[in-house]
């Protein structure tokens, strides 16, 4: 399962980034590290990107993006 | 603690390291983005001693200079950056700029890390990285006070020992700990700096499968959670804090669209219509200052030069800086309190299907008002990607120079019939037909340039969503300041010499003769149409009041100056591309007037106005428009009783001026801001050729369904 599929409000735990180009580096240095718990805050209007809550701050990436982070079960 | 005057020694007396002695100590300031970096460099530097672009890059360069106990400090502001892993210029150029590699850019004797108090986890991984670079460090705490009132308190004093380094807290638009920041970068100088121990053990705990960046990312941040343990502690007040109600409402689903839409309408108003009565202001201004020299000025070359040459290009700059500055002080505070972010988090799935992302939602709504702010604004977007194609694609947003063009086109030639509902009239249609020419083309533009030319990996939008807080008007009247002065100081001198050079084309060469003949010949052929014209003709009450006109002195003035003009360098180019200009439904003369609207589209209806021998009327008054307005109708092809002016002539010039890339000001602009007079050309010429090539269909199927 991944970022995306979590539903709105709800907190789940990173797994793993997969890939291994820039922005898979960006999400790690952003703090979506394994083990970091994640809220789930938002979307934006038609299919926009996430707003997400970790490590005390938001954070907005895209869909796609929020496809490589694996969620913990 | 103290220091002599000549900074050889440090706050507690010993010898500053060798080759410190008599110059200044650069600092450099390192931090993430909105981490109240700018209002810390203000605190400490004022304003900046230098700000300009690093050589190559469009990266912003500002440099400070204080003194701390009779040390002179040079402060180097460096792009805010989450890493210095480099994934972007602004995070090369900081990388480079702290390994001393940029030439003409001293090498930073200390850094000091900006940390964001209310998230210190996540700017602690910046400050993590600069450790690793073996420089004197400093951590700054900011914005302290907006994480005292969220109920974060950071055992400083106890950060500081597990880091190794100083930290101290800072308020900086309330001045607290900036003498104590000085003094710490001071005494940090004296020793070398020691790597805080324990990344190696985590490194090692880091599964191996990952790459070794992810590694050591993954690395830092679990070194960052044992650092912090029993130095962070939170305790939510027991009152939720006004800037989280706010935020709660700039989230909410319903609230936070509906805000995001006014405060949208009331940004583009303002630099729509608040923006109008300076501009006028200054219109006058100029008007006043053009006819007190007219007054002084004998008649000839040198008034002709100063008034129509330099004043006119003088008072072409500065009419922009109203619109400049009412945009850069709502970006600025939108900045200041956080919601730039969230505005292009919104829009950001509107822009993505075109190939933009959502920071250039608010660059191009400007450019409707004009594209040279918006084109400015376009520094908010950290991708160089993105921001390049976002500049490509600004100017074809309809700015307010067209609309007069627009509306004088539509008022005159478009049939004011209904369509469909008695209150939608066709002109209005065609009005909202063009704004929305521009936005589809733009839209298609951006769509094939980012599948072709700006081709690559798709780039990451991982942007944080900072928390409402108050704007600090000291950064947003620096910030206005700065985009005004920096038009006016590089665009402007640029401006003024383009119309000075437009301005000679069309008043040279000048032969009173060939002036006089051509007036004659005028004259000859408006006698000889109205003998022609039947009893009753529509024309035939314009002829012989245009032949009247040339009987008075202003309109034989006024015939003598659309002469010169017809037979200047300019005049002489546009018969040289009447062959361009015919399959648009063009004469020469309309393909003179486009020639000579380079400097700036709103000009054409007055060139058009001289071009036609009405002389110097203003087509933006009633009067003035009328005159024109009538004077075009009843033109003819040189020669001949064909009409000039018909509904898809009209239409054609329409569409050329949606997508031309007459503006000038904008090409300088974009030079400006690229740092590279490639994308100018790059963009008038692909705007030009598309021109063209929509008002050549517009003609052709228009002239094809009318028959």
């Amino acid at each position: 399962m991944s970022l995306e599929q979590v539903a709105i409000g709800s907190t789940a735990c990173v797994a793993d980034v997969s890939g291994s180009d820039a922005t898979s580096l960006r999400l790690l240095e952003m703090g979506l590290t394994p083990g970091v718990n994640v809220r789930v805050v938002g979307t934006a209007p038609l299919g926009g990107p996430l707003e997400l809550e970790l490590r005390g701050y938001r954070l907005s990436i895209r869909r796609h993006e929020a496809a490589r982070v694996a969620i913990a079960k | 603690m103290s220091a002599t005057p000549d900074g050889t020694a440090s706050p507690d007396g010993s010898p500053l390291p060798a080759g410190r002695a008599g110059r200044p100590v650069v600092v450099a300031l390192l931090g993430n983005p909105n981490t109240g970096k700018s209002t810390l460099f203000s605190a400490l530097a004022g304003i900046p001693t230098r700000i300009g672009n690093y050589p190559g890059v469009t990266v912003e360069e500002k440099l400070g200079r204080y003194t701390h106990r009779g040390q002179s400090i040079e402060l180097i502001d460096l792009p805010g950056t989450y890493s210095l892993v480099a994934k972007s210029p602004d995070e090369q150029v900081a990388v480079d700029v702290l390994r001393g590699r940029l030439a003409g850019v001293p090498m930073p004797d200390c850094v000091v890390v900006v940390a964001d108090a209310t998230n210190l986890e996540r700017n602690l991984y910046l400050a993590t990285q600069a450790f690793s670079l073996g420089l004197p460090t400093v951590v700054a705490l900011t914005l302290s006070d907006v994480a005292d009132e969220k109920g974060i308190t950071i055992d400083a004093a106890e950060l500081s020992r597990r880091l190794a380094c100083p930290v101290v807290r800072v308020v900086a638009p309330a001045r607290i700990g900036i003498d104590a920041l000085g003094d710490a970068v001071l005494s940090v100088m004296q020793s070398p700096r020691q790597a805080p121990q324990g990344l190696d053990t985590h490194l090692a705990a880091v599964d191996a499968r990952h790459e070794p960046a992810a590694r050591e990312a993954i690395a830092r941040y679990a070194w960052i959670e044992q650092l912090l343990s029993g130095v962070v502690h939170r305790q939510p007040p027991s009152t939720k804090p006004l800037g989280e109600r706010i935020d709660d409402a700039l989230t909410h689903r319903l609230w936070g669209t509906l805000v995001f839409t006014v405060t949208m309408l009331a940004m583009f108003s303002s630099i729509f219509w608040l923006a109008t009565p300076l501009m006028d202001g200054i219109s006058a201004g100029m008007d006043f200052l053009s006819g007190l020299v007219r007054g002084l000025l004998p008649e000839g070359a040198i008034r002709s030069l100063v008034v129509d040459g330099v004043l006119a290009g003088v008072g072409g700059v500065v009419i922009f800086v109203p619109q400049i500055a009412m945009l850069f002080l709502f970006v600025a505070i939108l900045e200041g309190c956080g919601y730039l972010s969230r505005a292009a988090f919104l829009m950001d799935r509107l822009l993505c299907g075109v190939g933009l992302g959502g920071k250039s939602f608010i660059p191009l709504l400007s450019s409707f008002a004009c594209a040279i702010p918006g084109i400015m604004a376009a520094r908010t977007i950290e991708n160089p990607r993105d921001r390049l194609l976002t500049i490509l694609v600004a100017p074809l947003m309809s700015c307010s120079a067209r609309l007069p063009v627009y509306l004088l086109l539509c008022g005159a030639f478009v049939p004011n019939v209904a369509v469909g509902f008695s209150w939608l009239r066709l002109p209005a249609l065609v009005l909202a037909g063009m704004y929305a020419v521009g936005v589809a083309t733009a839209a298609l533009v951006a769509l094939v340039l980012s599948r072709t030319i700006f081709r690559g990996p798709p780039q990451p939008f991982v942007m944080e969503l900072p928390g409402w807080r108050w704007p600090r008007w000291p950064v947003v009247l620096e910030r206005v300041r700065e985009a005004v002065w920096s038009f006016l100081q590089n665009a402007g001198t640029l401006i003024v010499t383009v119309s000075i050079v437009v301005w000679a084309l069309s008043s040279y060469p000048r032969n009173e003769r060939i002036i006089d003949a051509d007036v004659a010949a005028h004259r000859a052929v408006l006698t000889t149409r109205l003998a022609g014209l039947p009893a009753g003709d529509p024309d035939q009450t314009d002829v012989a009041q245009e032949l009247a006109t040339l009987d008075t002195d202003d309109g034989l003035a006024a015939a003598r100056r659309g002469a010169a003009q017809r037979h200047s360098a300019l005049g002489r180019m546009g018969r040289i591309v009447e062959p361009l200009v015919k399959p648009l439904g063009w004469d020469w003369r309309l393909g003179c007037a486009a020639l000579a609207s380079f400097p700036a589209r709103e000009v054409v209806l007055g060139t058009l106005a001289v071009i036609y021998t009405l002389g110097d009327i203003d087509p933006g008054e009633e009067e003035g428009g009328t005159a024109l307005v009538r004077r075009l109708r009843a033109a003819t092809w040189d020669g001949t009783n064909r009409k000039v002016f018909t509904l898809p002539v009209a239409l054609s010039i329409m569409v050329f001026f949606v997508l031309c890339a007459q503006c000038a000001s904008t090409l300088v602009v974009i030079g400006r801001e690229t740092n590279s007079w490639l994308w100018p050309f790059v963009t008038f010429t692909y705007m030009t050729v598309l021109a063209w090539l929509g008002a050549f269909a517009t003609y052709q199927i228009g002239t094809w369904l009318g028959n």
